[in-house]
């Protein structure tokens, strides 16, 4: 192997545990949010497109709701992306120069397909079937923004492309020759549209006194999708772990203890959310599909410890504690969360006329 | 050194970061002040007991969340990306020193974002009294992630104690904390007010735009009124080198000044004129020249708050190019090149030097300088320099000019780059300098090229010394700071002096002596009966007009069988002149 190029890493205030913890807790609130904006919208245009009352409703709804799930994304991915950035900055920062060019474009085309939703909102009537246009330019952003994302998130564990920089100084570097990128983005935008179904079905629910035939639709609409994407998934989730290196796989078949049950009880859960789908049970659903998202990231998280194995792990980080401003944070949490606690219920007070 | 350098050598990393920056700082100021302009807008409403104010307000709600969310929240995660990419080394530092402060400040975004929908999806469904607690709430969150973000980034320009000990608290409540934090407040202020003259210029309701004006204007007024006392005491607590810098040392600075005192003069004139005094004046063209005029002021502000830093992009720590203050003598004993991870010439040998040259370009100046660019162009700072002139000015760049990081290596190293800054990207000679023992005028030259040529050409100062004795210009070399804070004296021997004042008195430069000798007639008398004035353009093609003239001097030893030149310093500088002007100067 050539002589691999690697940053040196920066001390940490606290033991690197602290920041695992905070990563894994928060990371599948982002994906969990990105999938109820990405699979969504991408229902929400799929209603528009074949028309009818309900659907139109449908539709608009959703339209409604996306700008708040983009801010919900948005600032969900704030957070894990702080705590990559202490235990992996060296990788992350050099995959993002690397592929530069990709990576900041992501942003105006996030503020692009951020102001397009807006519009598809508040012009959502006058528009018509012209909002499909902005809806569905959103959507491929979306997708072209989550390539990105995978495209670099597979890119910082691959440590031996580094040595590419030299072909690609302008920051246009692409991995061309690795088996398991389309897999694993699709594993992952399936599984946005499959889990914006559940999202769908709990957005029809919202004063269903007001419109229960809104709220049926929905309700079956995303059960269905969450079903049939569910079933797909499965299948291209089975080709993203054949994919794999060969180390990698083996990682979930055996040769980790911890990865291996992980791997076990996702394929447990799956089963489950196949079935209550299957029985149309939507608050059980969402709860093993819950559980299922929180089992995969752990599970992506021993994928990208095995990959950057051989040159880093996690204890080499070095610390100079300072916890107090670890106390702080947690002091600031807890003061955030009783607002938005109060936010919460003056604002169903002030929906349900209480 | 520590990362690799994502290289766009005609746009440069830095304008990235500006354009992102000052679009960012534009629009999150109003982020803060708007929102405490939207409860006082609502409280004014319902105290006149005005559908119309409150439906302004409404309105101008809806704006506040297009502009504060889609650009506003959108843009900030775009300077986490920006600073990133062209400074990893300084952000990783930074995210590492403060992470919890930077997550506390997510959890306030988080806050400042769900009262933000809450305030606007359920205005006027809302009973008034929790509306306008929502909208308290939304401005204390926002102004608390301002407080945070003040604290983190203040620490780049006053780190104070932080740099030494690298305590997040003494970090955070860093110098310039508390006058940052009053000024940024002012600035959230005067945009909220820029941005409420906005709003009401789009009003189609003539009193309410007209109140709503004058009320716009009043927090524009309160804001200059505070913000003038507060930029005061910042200035005050800056460091003296940053101070230095902001108060005349530095014309990127100077520059940004104007840029600034024109937008504050022209902005407060609005303020007075189209929305207080006369309210009626403001309409769409006047809001949006007083909006560019903020903008401008908010980017002259954080482009001084950025040049008041260098040469460091993290004060006393981290040098703008990325390379650790602690690191520096090691490099420059050891080498750089050695100890950087991402260049592809570790050691330098005679055929890789311009290669290496190249990468020192990209690992030391690009963070600052394009090439070919906009912004900092070095291949146009360079145009006039030759080879050995910038071989000495890489020497003491930082001695000169103390807001550029100094060359960090080994003196190969520097001559490594100006191989490939000269050589490379101008074409030109690159040549060792090999001075003749006794040739006065080669030295002179090489001093002048050392000392004076990264700012000057020959006929800049000729002016300034053509009439002078040598005594006198002696003396106007010692005294070179009084001319200009931006220089400095002369500092080598008496001796070399004397040489640099006899090189810089030549009738080269001098339009008064190429009036008294006719150069075309020195030709006909010592050249042309033996060459065509055509073959001696070809023979002096590559040379400039202060190197014809010094090879005058020794034509001998250029070609043996050439007698030397016999004539005056006046007749030899006019031949120069001559020769030089055939080929048109070139």
């Amino acid at each position: 192997m050539d002589t691999l190029l690697l940053p040196p890493t920066d001390i940490l205030p606290v033991s690197w545990g602290w920041f695992q913890f905070l990563l894994l807790l928060t990371f599948p609130l982002h994906l969990l949010a990105m999938n109820a904006m990405l699979g969504g919208l991408a229902i929400g245009v799929a209603q528009h497109l074949l028309g009818g009352g309900v659907r139109y409703r449908l539709a608009h709804r959703l339209a409604m709701v996306t700008p708040l799930l983009i801010a919900t994304t948005v600032n969900l991915g704030v957070a894990p992306f702080l705590f990559l950035q202490v235990l992996y900055g060296h990788f992350i920062y050099t995959s993002s120069i690397l592929m530069a060019v990709g990576w900041i474009m992501v942003i105006p085309l996030l503020m692009l397909a951020y102001w397009w939703a807006y519009v598809y909102d508040f012009q959502f009537e006058l528009l018509g079937r012209l909002g499909l246009l902005l809806a569905g330019g959103c959507v491929l952003i979306f997708l072209g923004i989550a390539a990105t994302l995978t495209h670099n998130m597979l890119l910082m564990g691959l440590p031996q492309l580094f040595q590419e920089y030299f072909r690609h100084q302008g920051g246009t570097l692409m991995i061309v020759d690795d088996n398991s990128y389309l897999f694993r983005y699709l594993h992952m935008v399936l599984g946005a549209l499959s889990v914006g179904g559940l999202a769908v079905a709990l957005i029809g629910r919202f004063h269903a006194d007001r419109d229960l035939e809104l709220a049926d639709h929905a309700e079956r609409v995303g059960l269905r999708v969450f079903l049939i994407v569910t079933l797909i998934n499965t299948a291209i989730g089975t080709l993203y772990l054949l994919a794999l290196p060969r180390g990698q796989m083996l990682l979930f078949m055996g040769r980790d203890l911890g990865a291996t049950i992980a791997f076990g009880v996702g394929l447990l859960l799956t089963l489950g959310v196949l079935v209550t789908a299957w029985r149309l049970r939507l608050w059980l659903t969402i709860a093993h599909a819950v559980a299922l998202v929180y089992v995969m990231v752990f599970m992506r998280s021993w994928l990208r410890s095995s990959y950057l194995q051989q040159v880093f792990t996690l204890d080499q980080l070095q610390v100079v504690p300072q916890y107090s401003p670890l106390l702080f944070f947690f002091g600031i949490f807890v003061f955030g969360m009783l607002c938005l606690t109060w936010l919460w219920r003056q604002t169903a007070r002030t929906l349900t006329g209480s | 050194m520590h990362y690799p350098v994502w290289y766009l050598p005609e746009i440069g990393g830095g304008s990235l970061i500006a354009l992102i920056a000052v679009f960012h700082v534009f629009v999150s100021h109003f982020a803060v002040g708007g929102g405490l302009y939207l409860v006082l807008a609502e409280r004014k409403g319902l105290r006149e007991h005005s559908q119309a104010i409150l439906d302004f307000t409404h309105r101008h709600a809806k704006f506040f969340l297009l502009v504060s969310m889609v650009l506003g929240s959108i843009s900030g995660v775009g300077i986490w990306f920006i600073i990133s990419l062209v400074n990893p080394a300084a952000t990783s530092y930074l995210i590492h020193s403060f992470v919890f402060g930077w997550a506390a400040e997510w959890v306030f975004f988080t806050v400042e974002i769900a009262a933000a929908f809450v305030y606007f999806y359920l205005f006027g469904k809302m009973d008034w009294s929790t509306h306008l607690k929502v909208g308290y709430l939304y401005f204390f969150a926002a102004w608390m992630s301002l407080f945070l973000i003040n604290g983190i980034i203040g620490v780049m320009l006053t780190p104070g104690t932080w740099a030494e000990t690298g305590d997040f608290w003494q970090g955070f409540f860093n110098p310039s904390f508390w006058p940052s934090l009053f000024f940024r407040t002012f600035m959230a202020i005067l945009l909220a007010g820029c941005y409420g003259c906005l709003s009401a210029a789009w009003s189609r309701d003539e009193v309410v735009r007209v109140k709503m004006t004058r009320f716009s204007g009043l927090w524009s007024l309160v804001a200059f009124i505070g913000a003038v006392p507060a930029a005061a005491w910042y200035v005050l607590v800056l460091p003296a080198g940053p101070r230095q810098l902001v108060l005349g040392k530095s014309p990127t600075i100077v520059l940004a000044l104007e840029y600034g005192a024109v937008a504050v003069l022209l902005l407060l004139t609005i303020t007075l004129v189209a929305t207080i005094i006369r309210p009626q004046f403001n309409n769409r063209l006047v809001a949006l020249v007083a909006m560019a005029c903020a903008f401008v002021l908010l980017g002259s502000f954080e482009w001084i708050r950025e040049a008041a830093r260098r040469p460091y992009v993290i004060n006393e720590v981290i040098y703008s190019n990325s390379i650790f203050k602690k690191d520096a003598d090691k490099l420059t004993a050891s080498g750089f090149l050695e100890s950087a991870i991402w260049v592809t010439h570790k050691r330098l040998s005679p055929d890789n030097r311009v290669a290496a040259g190249r990468e020192l370009f990209i690992h030391q100046c690009y963070s600052c300088h394009t090439l070919g660019g906009g912004n900092n162009d070095l291949a146009a700072q360079t145009a006039d320099m030759s080879y050995s002139a910038l071989v000495a000015y890489l020497g003491k760049m930082h001695t000169l000019r103390p807001f550029m990081p100094p060359f960090i290596g080994t003196p190969d190293e520097a001559r490594a780059l100006a191989s490939y800054l000269i050589g490379k990207v101008h074409g030109k000679e690159v040549q060792e300098p090999v001075e003749r023992a006794g040739d006065g005028l080669a030295a002179g030259r090489r001093l002048f090229e050392e000392n004076c040529a990264a700012c000057h050409s020959q006929e800049d100062v000729a002016g300034a010394f053509d009439d002078q004795t040598k005594e006198k210009a002696e003396t106007i070399l010692l005294t070179l700071n009084e001319i200009s804070s931006e220089m400095a004296s002369f500092g080598g021997t008496d001796f070399e002096r004397g040489l640099l004042a006899d090189f810089l008195r030549l009738p080269v430069a001098s339009p008064g002596a190429q009036k008294v000798v006719d150069g075309a007639a020195v030709f006909d008398m010592h050249c042309a009966s033996c060459h065509g004035a055509e073959d001696l353009v070809e023979n002096t093609v590559s040379w400039d007009r202060a190197l014809i003239y010094e090879n005058l001097s020794r034509l001998q030893e250029l070609v043996p069988e050439m007698p030397p030149f016999i004539g005056s310093q006046e007749e030899r500088g006019a031949l120069a002149k001559y020769l030089d002007d055939l080929k048109g100067g070139k």
